[in-house]
């Protein structure tokens, strides 16, 4: 692999200036020349945007066109200018932020001068001053700093969302240069080109004379401050902008646009809209036909319309494009901004929720991306992490077990373990070992605060739980100042020589340090880690077996676990090792690889000292929310990196899954192809056998055996995955969560990921919709997220009560603004059979304009108020989510119930119209006018039918709407130049007006009236049931078996045994189901699930439409 | 939780910056943004279904009565003339008749009244299968000129009738005026000369703001092909009352204008002379054409479709609230019954 390398000579700038950008930061998308085109062409590259200008244009045709153009135009510059100004609006804010960026004072050092410049204006190379508490303005190598040992303190909140301090060094060959030496340093940095892993760095440095010597240096991302970290406690430090600098710095490459994500309602309506377009190009055609055909044999004879006898060419297109322009309104111009609105709306109303803001932190709920909650409502499987998003992240030590002695299981807390507290004052070797491995072996940083208490700052939750454990037992890791670690154990003071750091990865799973004590000289490996990665390591001859028993004993309790374990290393074995080391940890290419590769050189023949088991609390409310989620049909898969016994042990506390008899584990294992292929064979066939009788059954993989399956037995395992309610997959990396993710995607099954950190970012991503969680491990994934909540148990309210709504209301809304746009549309296709097939138009283009975008268009944003079922209801039967996940609401059933009521309503309207004003009052329009007010009382009718409850503004909005539509008729009744003129005065003093139009209502309504009591009534759908207790009163009492789960936590030794395959052919006796579900899509034709077929969501949710009855 | 936070892993100096910025604005309180407004639930019980039918029924009823009651008391003569005035020599050509400078076109005809009718009478022409709201034809005016003498010329619309062949603007212009119906009638009762009052036939808004009071006809007619009706050009469009209600196009192919008003009663028996002048050439495309008098309503003239579809609708209001009613006493079903839902029912759990 050749690496791209770029040379930066740092403070010379001749050489570096003309080759990399400067630090000019642009997030802008426009510029004010651009704006219009690139904006223009962004819009219209949009099918919908296109149909419409389309129009638009050829409306400008007087020969054509039915109505005014400005029935078109007018609707159209609106909205485009509406999401053209909120595009421009959003890139301001975009300038201005990036405008102060780009002027903030930085100082530089140039010839050896310190002096102040704007940010933008640093060069590649130059060389940066920071003080304290400032701001990085761009990624830095570190040449200097105010400590002596070359240290100096960052937080990165801005860039990973962690609070807590982490060091970075000055590079070696730098270390302890005069801070006006500094200032007229000379060298080269050798360096990949940029990219945006903010966890890498791979570089080396040359210093020129007469610095030292010509030794290449290696540089990591420990040498590196990146953009908008700050500077903290420490007095100054100078760095040098290597190509980093500006769109090119880490946090630059990593930022970009996500994709918009699509919901699948935004997708069910553009099929629609798809449908409609078709069924418009259709009607256009036949009528076109019938037009031409009419005016060659009967208009022909109409001398007063004088057609001319030789037509131009085009002749015979004109008549079907004057049908275009007529039926165009099939397709509401208005529904793209209505949803817009409304979705923004939907976002609002979780930000604004105060039932989803965490008490503790008061963190707020957000929606950061306000297109998707209708996805919410469509939730199918929720893929969770554990750390931090089912529990709390807060690790407490609570036990360990040293040498074979088990401490804290008497009083479940080892810290108050009187034997414990006996053999530490008695002095035992191994328990002193165990506690020094717990102070010193980790990257936590203690800081003396100003009252003399010593506060940690640690990168993990486990070192922290594990330092401020060893302090309470008396050995309390003192300072980390450079390379010496001073502990103090019952007031006597060791030292230790840090000689090396052998960091945690999430390969190797163990972290070690090599330290020399300061008295005797001797060194010693001391490393920590996962059992498995531990353990295998011991030295020969040591018996691991009781270590593994309690790692297995720890791990039924929920409890992580860590071993730990030491050696003693000979003076030489170390030099040689320590050679390879460093050679390792400078090469530029591969150096991850390496280096674990070395690591694993020495730390073998491990003396293991014990294993301590750290607690992390279950989040509040965690087994309610998965019990309700579950019971709403929803799937769970727990994806975590921990290990298999303590997810197990998790999985069971939070309801993931039952105990037995109701639960079964199934195991997916195998460190082979062919054992993964047999076991999950095996679980495959059982779960085939399991899936027709009510029985949660759940399966349990761990990462390696996950590869396997997913990388060669990909078809198997998605039919399991399609199988299985539930699944706990463990030892997962990153990148496998996201796997998993995709493929559940691929099997067009809605997903939600939720997560809380780092490691979940790739997987929120990927899901359609990402849920962060705002935790302790810091903000990176909510950022990501497209939600972002501070609790686990929010989740219920955010897909049950948010998610629902706005799925219903949406369907609603949706299929309304086609409803409407078709009545008017089927009453001008119905007007041009009376009317020669020549299409002309029964309304003028002023009721035409404000038909579209105004009656019409205004009740129907009030249903974004409306609700089916108050919020209790939904909570106490979470069920009901089944109509939304299968989208019962909004499909081509639905929507052809909407379709027949324009028809019918149109045919009504249009009957009525023409035969109660008939003979000597068929004036055009008079006639044209009734039925506009025909359409328009319907519509408020309709509105009042499907609203589910009414506030104050709903009747507003339908009854005043209703108003100001003979408001502005009278209005324009009065301007004598307008066709109107006049005529809404006439109408409203003849009776025949008012009686034509109450009989539209009563013919119109009443068959839609009788159809949906008669459903309501008689075939209620299980929503129609809910609303008809509701109205009871009282509680609505769920019939017997959502039996209430008696949900003893065991602290102990739990009952729940793993039904291994291996072990037995599983019989268990079914389980009593409480939940709606095995309605799975069946997996393919001719799969062995056939028999599944008549439960599929897809013929359920298709059989019966429920919104239009 | 916050208190170890700060305790455990320590407040560094940025730690209180990252708070504030995580505390994201927590929105004021509002009934609107938690979604807690007020609201009413209407649920479509059998007792509110029932009682809106009845009511309906109890409601149209009686109107539909009254309508078709008023549309019974109107007493309407409609006479179709078009095939009676055309002689018989001419039956195999009416087209080449009607077309005709030579042919002599007066008709008489005799009808009797029925019953007694008051005055105000209504006279009114009807045309059949005269597609006035056709594309071409309905758009083809010009409201300006009609209102204004300072835009005769201002006619795009008008083509193929806005000017003559030198280029001269016609006023009023287009299809609609050029194809003004030009039959006139002449009533005689009991051998006296019937009067009928042309004025005030068209809508006084149209006279007053619409066609204009110094506006004359103009060339009107003048080219080679004759439409229909010759206009008096001393006389101003505002006063071309005929030409006003003519102008106002019909949604329908079948339609009615206002001829002229009787205003004496005629009673029963009496037999009406009416002398035709059958100039309108229907004949090209089988138009019917039929002379109406008429006496008005409250309802207007005679139509008895608003009252059958008001009767019909209000007993199908009463003969869907009386099903319910017994739909709902045979079978009666509890409202919002828990065992209805299908997850309590059925542990299988299929919805539906």
């Amino acid at each position: 692999m050749i690496m791209m390398k770029r040379f930066v000579y740092i403070n010379d700038d001749q050489v570096s200036h003309e080759l990399y950008c400067d630090n000019r930061i642009s997030n802008r998308k426009y510029t004010i020349l651009n704006f219009l085109p690139k904006n223009l062409w962004e819009q219209f590259s949009r099918f919908m945007n296109q149909y419409f200008l389309l129009i638009a244009c050829l409306q400008l045709w007087p020969l054509i066109t039915p109505v005014n153009p400005a029935s078109t135009w007018g609707p159209l510059i609106f909205i485009f200018s509406v999401s053209a100004t909120k595009e421009a609006w959003d890139d301001y804010n975009r300038y201005l932020s990036d405008k102060k960026a780009n002027e903030k004072k930085v100082w530089i050092v140039k010839n050896g001068i310190k002096k102040q410049i704007k940010a933008q204006d640093i060069h590649v190379g130059s060389i940066i001053w920071l003080r304290e508490n400032d701001e990085v303005p761009c990624d830095l190598v570190l040449l200097g700093s105010s400590d002596p040992q070359g240290l100096c303190y960052v937080e990165t909140a801005a860039l990973d969302g962690e609070t807590d301090l982490k060091t970075r060094v000055v590079s070696s060959s730098c270390m302890g240069i005069d801070s006006e030496l500094l200032h007229k340093i000379k060298g080269v940095i050798e360096c990949p080109n940029p990219d945006k892993d903010i966890r890498r760095f791979d570089a080396n440095l040359r210093l020129f004379p007469p610095f030292i010597d010509n030794d290449v240096c290696p540089l990591t991302i420990k040498n590196t401050i990146l953009q908008t970290c700050y500077l903290r406690n420490t007095e100054w430090a100078c760095g040098v902008a290597p190509f980093f600098s500006g769109n090119e710095t880490k946090l630059g490459m990593s930022r970009g646009i996500p994709e918009p994500k699509l919901t699948a309602m935004d997708a069910m309506i553009d099929k629609l809209t798809g449908a409609i377009f078709i069924f418009q190009i259709v009607v256009v055609m036949v009528l076109g036909v019938a037009g031409n055909v009419w005016k060659d044999t009967e208009a022909k004879k109409l001398w007063y319309v004088e057609y001319p006898h030789e037509g131009p060419w085009f002749e015979l297109l004109i008549i079907p494009l004057r049908f275009e322009l007529l039926c165009s309104i099939m397709i509401p111009i208005s529904i793209k901004v209505s949803l817009d609105l409304v979705k923004s709306l939907y976002a609002k109303f979780i930000d604004w929720d105060e039932k989803m803001v965490d008490e503790e932190t008061s963190i707020a709920s957000h929606a950061t991306n306000t297109a998707i909650s209708e996805d919410l409502g469509q939730v199918e499987y929720i893929l969770t992490d554990k750390t931090g998003t089912l529990t709390e992240n807060k690790m407490i030590f609570r036990r360990c077990c040293i040498n074979g002695i088990f401490y804290g299981n008497d009083s479940g807390d080892a810290l108050k373990d009187v034997e414990l507290l006996n053999s530490i004052e008695a002095g035992s070797p191994d328990v002193i070992r165990f506690l020094t491995i717990m102070a010193i072996c980790n990257t936590v940083i203690p800081v003396q605060s100003k009252s003399g208490a010593i506060l940690y700052k640690a990168q993990s939750q486990d070192e922290d739980a594990l330092v401020h454990a060893a302090a309470k037992l008396y050995m309390v890791f003192l300072n980390r100042n450079a390379n010496i670690l001073e502990i103090k154990f019952n007031s006597s003071s060791i030292q230790y020589e840090l000689l090396e750091t052998l960091e945690f990865t999430s390969d190797r799973k163990r972290m070690s340090v090599v330290v020399k004590d300061c008295k005797n000289g001797k060194i010693f490996l001391l490393s920590k880690g996962a059992d498995e990665s531990i353990l295998p390591y011991a030295i020969a001859g040591q018996q691991t077996r009781a270590f593994v028993e309690a790692v297995e004993h720890y791990a039924q309790m929920g409890l992580r676990t860590l071993c730990l374990a030491w050696r003693e290393l000979m003076n030489d074995e170390y030099r040689e090792w320590s050679l390879s080391f460093k050679e390792a940890s400078s090469a530029l290419v591969d150096r991850e690889w390496r280096l674990a590769e070395i690591c694993q050189r020495i730390e073998r023949d491990l003396q293991v000292l014990g294993v301590t088991a750290i607690e992390d609390r279950l989040q509040d409310g965690v087994p309610e929310t998965i019990e309700t989620l579950r019971k709403a049909g929803i799937n769970f898969w727990m994806l975590t990196g921990d290990k298999q016994d303590t997810a197990i042990q998790i999985a069971r506390l939070c309801n993931f899954i039952s105990p037995e008899p109701k639960g079964q584990l199934l195991m997916i294992n195998g460190k082979t192809e062919d054992e993964v292929r047999v076991s999950l064979e095996r679980v495959l066939r059982t779960m085939r056998i399991t899936t027709s009788e009510p029985k949660d059954v759940a399966f349990v993989v761990d990462g390696w055996a996950l590869e396997i399956a997913v990388t060669r037995y990909r078809k198997a395992f998605t039919e399991l995955a399609i199988l299985s309610r539930t699944a706990i997959c463990c030892r997962v990396t990153p990148s496998q969560k996201a796997q998993l993710v995709q493929l559940l995607k691929s099997c067009d099954y809605r997903t939600l990921a939720i997560g809380d950190g780092g490691n979940d970012v790739r997987m929120i991503q990927q899901a359609d919709i990402g849920v962060g969680i705002s935790g302790r491990e810091g903000l990176q994934a909510a950022r990501a997220a497209d939600y972002s909540i501070g609790k686990f148990r929010f989740l219920r309210r955010l897909i049950l009560v948010h998610g629902r709504y706005s799925y219903n209301r949406t369907a609603f809304l949706s299929q309304y603004s086609f409803y409407k746009s078709l009545v008017i549309c089927f009453i001008q296709i119905l007007f041009s059979f009376i009317s020669g097939v020549s299409g002309t138009s029964l309304f003028n283009s002023i009721s035409l304009m404000a038909y579209n975008v105004f009656y019409t268009s205004v009740p129907v944003l009030v249903s974004v108020l409306d609700k089916d079922l108050t919020e209790e209801t939904v909570m106490q039967h979470p069920q009901i989510l089944f109509y939304c996940q299968a989208g019962r609401l909004l499909n081509p059933s639905t929507f052809a119930g909407w379709f027949g009521r324009s028809l019918f309503h149109a045919i009504v309207v249009f009957t009525i119209s023409i035969h109660s004003y008939a003979y000597e009052k068929s004036e055009l329009e008079e006639v044209s006018l009734v039925a506009l007010s025909g359409c328009i009382w319907l519509q408020a009718f309709v509105m009042t039918l499907e609203t589910n409850s009414f506030t104050i503004l709903q009747h507003i909005a339908i009854w005043g709407n209703l108003a100001a539509f003979y408001v502005i008729n009278w209005i324009f009744s009065t301007i004598p130049s307008s066709g109107m003129y006049t005529i809404m005065f006439r109408l409203c003093r003849e009776p025949s007006y008012w009686t034509a139009i109450f009989l539209t209502v009563a013919a119109g309504m009443g068959p839609i009236v009788a159809l949906k009591y008669f459903r309501y009534t008689y075939r209620p759908s299980k929503i129609n049931t809910l609303q008809q207790a509701e109205r009871l009163g009282g509680p609505i009492l769920s019939l017997g078996s959502i039996e209430p789960q008696a949900r003893t936590i065991e602290r102990e030794v739990s009952t729940l045994s793993i039904a291994q395959p291996k072990m037995r052919n599983p019989m268990y006796e079914p389980l009593l189901s409480d939940s709606p579900n095995s309605t799975r899509r069946s997996f393919g034709p001719g799969t062995p699930f056939d028999f599944f077929q008549p439960q599929t969501r897809l013929s359920a949710g298709y059989s019966r439409n429920c919104k239009d009855n | 939780m916050a208190d170890r936070g700060r305790t455990g892993s320590g407040g560094g100096g940025g730690q209180g910056d990252v708070e504030t910025a995580k505390k994201t604005r927590k929105p004021k309180y509002s009934r609107f943004s938690q979604q807690e407004l007020p609201a009413c639930k209407p649920v479509l019980t059998p007792g509110w279904v029932i009682t809106t039918f009845i009511s309906i029924g109890v409601v149209f009823i009686p109107i539909g009565l009254a309508s078709l009651f008023a549309s019974q008391r109107v007493t309407e003569i409609v006479h179709q003339y078009d095939i009676d005035c055309i002689p018989p020599e001419f039956s195999d050509d009416t087209v080449g008749f009607i077309k005709s400078d030579k042919t002599n076109k007066t008709c008489t005809r005799t009808i009797t009244v029925p019953k007694q009718m008051k005055s105000p009478i209504y006279v009114y022409y009807q045309l059949n299968n005269f597609y006035q709201n056709h594309r071409r034809y309905v758009k083809n005016r010009d409201d300006k000129q009609l209102w204004s003498r300072e835009d005769e010329r201002s006619s795009q619309d008008c083509k193929p009738e806005a000017f003559t062949a030198n280029g001269q603007p016609i006023v009023p212009c287009g299809l609609i005026a050029w194809s003004l119906f030009n039959d006139t009638y002449k009533f005689r009762v009991n051998d006296k000369a019937l009067e009928v009052n042309k004025k005030g036939i068209a809508w006084s808004s149209d006279r007053e703001h619409k066609f204009g009071s110094n506006v004359y006809p103009k060339n009107f007619q003048s080219g080679s092909l004759i439409g229909g009706a010759k206009l008096n050009s001393s006389i101003p469009l505002s006063e071309q009352e005929d030409l006003i209600v003519w102008m106002r196009p019909a949604a329908l192919p079948t339609f009615r204008k206002l001829y002229g008003k009787i205003e004496t009663d005629l009673e029963a028996n009496d037999k009406i002379n009416i002398v035709i002048e059958n100039n309108y050439n229907t004949y090209s495309f089988g138009g019917k054409k039929k002379l109406v008098l008429s006496t008005t309503s409250w309802m207007g003239g005679r139509n008895d479709f608003l009252g059958l579809a008001y009767l019909t609708v209000g007993g199908l209001c009463l003969f869907l609230a009386i099903s319910f009613i017994l739909v709902y006493v045979l079978k009666p079903r509890p409202l919002g019954d828990p065992s209805y839902l299908s997850w309590n029912r059925n542990a299988a759990g299929i919805l539906n």
